[in-house]
């Protein structure tokens, strides 16, 4: 299964309007059906193989007592299905993280916070926004996280509703990331700007939202 | 013991129903979203009901029907299952109550034995923390990221991490091969270090030490 069916754009879209709401539009759309497979995940194969550990529990507590052998083994078989569950929640996650579907950026970008290697202090309103635009602010400020090792300063993230646009700023991250998110932030019709820095600084995603 | 259950998943539904009567437990209803979980709670009493997070209404109905429940039948217990074990939500879980309550992963009640022990933890008012999630709340700080628990001696970290799985101060004594009578001093430790004194209860402050860690980490709350 193809999960990017937006083929990439080459050419200058940022600020140009003919070109940019198609583009926005395609991209919308392809949010949309990645936040689809992702419910579907969940609501199918993931259902099913819990399902299939109630089921094992089941059968266990009928194998008799003296079974010792049996009984470990369906303990690995649980085992086993709880690990393909962990894979299918990575696999989730990066399609289009469950959390951020269900309570928005605010929190999901404060998951994300609480497992980074460093210090990452999250302010942002509780307000939801369009899933295209909700996931594009949460891959941006991802690209940056992901940078990250055990010893760098603290790093902010700040995300506001200024009009028409969502500003994510991020201080204290490396600029060289910016090239990273530039080009899915161009494709809704927004910018990336690093204002001052040339390594470890600020990156500035400015993303339409209606 | 009394179980009452809502979940939309029939498949899940229905297994849980089998494993629980194979526990010998009572299922006093058994319901696909939370409002008629409580309409069939309004004329009848369970010990410990068991809620799906996300299930109608949309889009995390169990929370919400659990704050309803929890009005309505304040001394009966709550356990959610979720296919995630994400801190946002048992930050919502402990809104709704900090006793009797529990938060676990699906595929990780799959046997008589971890399904009955939950039970009975969240109706004698424990709070009961999927493993992996209270692991990684209270895992070894990194970096800057001490702040309030900056004092904490390694030992005593790792109290409170069995603290936020809900163990009782036996159970600690257990895992970590001390004396109770170490446990309790260990945890007289934390309260002092976080600066949560006597005048609270001590199962109150056993959550708010958790919380205190939490909030450490994440600038929420």
């Amino acid at each position: 299964m193809t999960l990017d069916p937006v083929a990439w754009r080459p050419g200058k879209v940022s600020g140009n309007v003919e070109q940019s709401r198609p583009t926005a539009s395609a991209e919308h759309d392809h949010w949309l059906r990645r936040r689809l497979l992702q419910r579907q995940l969940h609501d199918g194969a993931a259902l099913r193989i819990s399902a299939l550990t109630l089921q094992f529990g089941l059968f266990r507590h009928q194998v008799l007592e003296t079974d010792r052998h049996l009984q470990e083994s369906v303990d690995g078989l649980q085992d086993q299905l709880h690990a393909v569950l962990q894979d299918l929640r990575d696999v989730a996650g990066q399609i289009y993280p469950p959390l951020l579907d269900q309570a928005g950026l605010g929190p999901a970008l404060r998951e994300m916070a609480s497992r980074a290697p460093v210090t990452v202090r999250v302010d942002a309103p509780a307000t939801r926004f369009e899933p295209a635009v909700e996931a594009i602010a949460y891959f941006a400020v991802t690209e940056c996280l992901d940078a990250l090792d055990g010893e760098g300063p603290p790093v902010d993230v700040l995300v506001r509703c200024d009009g028409e646009v969502l500003l994510v700023t991020m201080t204290g991250v490396d600029v060289r990331r910016a090239r990273m998110m530039d080009e899915q932030v161009r494709r809704m019709g927004g910018t990336v700007d690093t204002p001052g820095g040339t390594e470890i600084g600020t990156i500035i995603a400015r993303i339409p939202c209606e | 013991m009394r179980v009452a259950l809502a979940e939309d998943g029939a498949l899940f539904r229905e297994g849980l129903v089998m494993l629980l009567q194979a526990a010998g437990h009572e299922i006093v209803g058994c319901t696909a979203d939370g409002d008629s979980l409580v309409e069939l709670l309004s004329s009848q009493t369970a010990d410990v009901t068991i809620l799906d997070i996300r299930m109608p209404p949309e889009p995390d109905g169990g929370l919400l029907t659990a704050g309803r429940l929890r009005a309505m039948q304040p001394d009966m217990g709550l356990l959610f299952l979720s296919h995630y074990a994400e801190s946002h939500y048992l930050m919502r879980i402990l809104q709704v109550g900090t006793e009797a309550i529990g938060y676990r992963l699906k595929e990780k009640v799959g046997s008589v034995d971890v399904l009955t022990d939950t039970l009975d933890r969240i109706r004698s008012g424990e709070i009961v923390i999927e493993p992996v999630l209270a692991k990684r709340l209270v895992e070894r700080p990194r970096g800057g990221k001490r702040g309030a628990v900056a004092a904490l001696s390694e030992r005593e970290l790792d109290v409170l991490r069995l603290m936020a799985e809900g163990r009782s101060n036996n159970g600690i004594a257990a895992q970590l091969f001390v004396t109770p009578k170490a446990v309790e001093k260990h945890i007289a430790n934390i309260f002092g270090k976080l600066n949560l004194y006597a005048d609270a209860a001590e199962h109150h402050r056993r959550v708010l030490a958790v919380l205190t860690y939490l909030r450490s980490q994440r600038d929420e709350m």
